[in-house]
C-alpha cells in the first residue's frame, strides 16, 4: 500500500510539472527557489523556544532578525493613546519634507531607532555587540560593551557612539554623538544633533526581540518618548550582499512631500 | 491517501506563495498604481544591481516605432529570497511585464509580475499597487 502511494505521489508530481509545461533549467530553479523562499515563511512564522543562554549566563541575542525600529512612521511604536510631542519647528521641518531627500532612498543609513526592510544579524562578543545590516546600507553598528561613560569630544555621526550595559535580561543601550542628517521614518519625523537614544532589548522567546526605545532630544521633541518595536528572528536566514549605491535611479523620479511607502 | 494528496496539493500551492516586498523608498512617490501598464518586448539588458535589479524591454508600438522602457524589480537579495537568479531572464527573451508606470511620464514601470519567454509568470518585488507593504 505504502509503495502505491509512494508510486501516486511521484505520478501526481510528473504530471503537476507537465502540466506546467516549464521544462527550462532556470525555470527548475526559481521552482526550487520559490519552495525554498515558502518553507523559510513557514520557519519564520513560528519558531518557538526559551530564550537561549551564552555559557556565562547572559541571553543570547545573536541571529538574524527582521524588524525592530520605525519604517514608515515611528508613530505607530507609541503606547495606545498617546502622541509624538513634537515641537512646532520640527513640525515645520517634516511638513516641509520631500520623498526624494529621504536619506535611505538616498542610499544612505537609518540612524536610529529606524531600520530597513532587510534582515539584519547581532554579534555578540565579551567586549562588543555588532549589529550587522544587510540592507539599506550594507552597514554595521557597534555598541561598546567594556565601556561606561561616552567620550566628551565626540563628532556627530550617523550611527553616534553606543555604550551598553545589562539590567537583569535587557540589553541596555546608550547613544549620543548623532548628526541630524536622518530621518526616523519614511514620513520624515526629524531630529537633531541633541539626540540621546536608550534601547532596551529583551529578547522574550528564542523568535522574538523586543526593542524599547526612548527618544530625547530637546531640540525637536518636548520631552522624551518611548516606542516600541519588535524584532522577528529569521531562522536559517543569511545576511545577502546588498550595495545600494550601485545603480540608484529613483530618487530624481520621485515626487511629493514624504510619506509612507 | 486522500490525506497525503491534499498534503502534496498544499505544498504546490506554497510554491507560487510568496512574500510581500518593502522597498528602501516610497513606490507611491514614484510609481501610480492606478496607472497599470503592460509591456510585452524583448528585453535589451538585464542589470542584477542593487538597490533595484531592473531590465529593459523594447516595446513596439501599431506605427512600428520602439521605445525602450526601463522595468524595476525588486532587489536582488528580495529576488533570490523568491526564487530569482540572475540568470532567469536573457538579453533577447521576449517576455510580458505587467506593473505601473512611473508617476513623472518616464518610461519607466515598476514591475508586478513577469511573463518569460517559457510562459511561465514570476513574482517581480514590486512595492505597491496591491502587494501592500506590511510591518515587521
Amino acid at each position: 500500500m505504502a509503495k502505491y502511494l509512494r508510486i501516486l505521489l511521484v505520478v501526481a508530481v510528473l504530471g503537476w510539472l507537465a502540466l506546467s509545461s516549464q521544462s527550462s533549467v532556470e525555470a527548475a530553479r526559481y521552482r526550487a527557489g520559490a519552495a525554498r523562499a515558502a518553507a523559510q515563511q513557514r520557519r519564520r512564522e513560528a519558531p518557538k523556544g526559551p530564550m537561549p543562554r551564552l555559557a556565562d549566563g547572559k541571553p543570547d541575542l545573536s541571529g538574524v532578525w527582521n524588524g525592530g525600529g520605525p519604517i514608515e512612521d515611528i508613530t505607530v511604536g507609541l503606547p495606545k493613546g498617546e502622541t509624538i510631542p513634537i515641537l512646532p519647528e520640527a513640525q515645520k521641518i517634516m511638513a516641509a519634507r520631500q520623498s526624494k531627500d529621504d536619506p535611505e532612498a538616498n542610499c544612505l543609513p537609518t540612524g536610529i531607532p529606524r531600520i530597513a526592510p532587510y534582515p539584519w544579524r547581532i554579534i555578540q562578543t565579551p567586549t562588543h555587540i555588532f549589529f550587522l545590516f544587510e540592507g539599506n546600507i550594507h552597514s554595521y553598528r557597534q555598541i561598546f560593551m567594556s565601556v561606561s561613560k561616552h567620550p566628551d569630544d565626540l563628532d556627530p555621526t550617523w550611527y553616534g557612539h553606543s555604550i551598553g550595559h545589562w539590567e537583569g535580561d535587557t540589553l541596555v543601550v546608550d547613544t549620543i554623538g548623532f548628526n541630524d542628517k536622518f530621518w526616523f521614518d519614511f514620513v520624515g519625523h526629524p531630529h537633531t544633533e541633541k539626540l540621546h537614544t536608550i534601547e532596551r532589548y529583551t529578547r522574550k522567546d528564542l523568535g522574538t526581540l523586543v526593542n524599547e526605545v526612548t527618544i530625547d532630544d530637546p531640540g525637536a521633541y518636548s520631552k522624551p518618548f518611548t516606542v516600541t518595536f519588535t524584532a522577528r528572528l529569521l531562522p536559517g536566514e543569511e545576511l545577502m550582499e546588498y550595495i545600494c549605491q550601485e545603480n540608484e535611479q529613483d530618487t530624481k523620479h520621485i515626487q511629493g512631500p514624504a510619506r509612507k511607502p | 491517501m486522500r490525506a497525503k494528496l491534499s498534503v502534496l496539493f498544499a505544498g504546490v500551492s506554497l510554491l507560487i506563495a510568496v512574500a510581500p516586498a518593502i522597498a528602501h523608498h516610497a513606490f507611491a512617490a514614484e510609481y501610480d498604481a492606478n496607472k497599470p501598464v503592460t509591456l510585452k518586448g524583448k528585453v535589451t539588458k538585464f542589470e542584477w544591481t542593487n538597490p533595484h535589479a531592473r531590465f529593459y524591454v523594447d516595446v513596439v508600438d501599431e506605427n512600428g516605432k520602439v521605445t525602450n522602457w526601463n522595468c524595476e524589480l525588486a532587489s536582488p537579495n528580495v529576488l533570490k529570497r523568491n526564487g530569482w537568479s540572475s540568470k532567469l531572464l536573457n538579453v533577447g527573451d521576449v517576455i510580458t511585464v505587467e506593473g505601473s508606470a512611473a508617476k513623472d511620464g518616464a518610461k519607466m514601470a515598476n514591475a508586478k509580475t513577469v511573463t518569460l519567454a517559457n510562459g511561465q509568470k514570476v513574482f517581480a518585488g514590486s512595492t505597491g499597487g496591491d502587494n501592500a507593504p506590511v510591518n515587521p
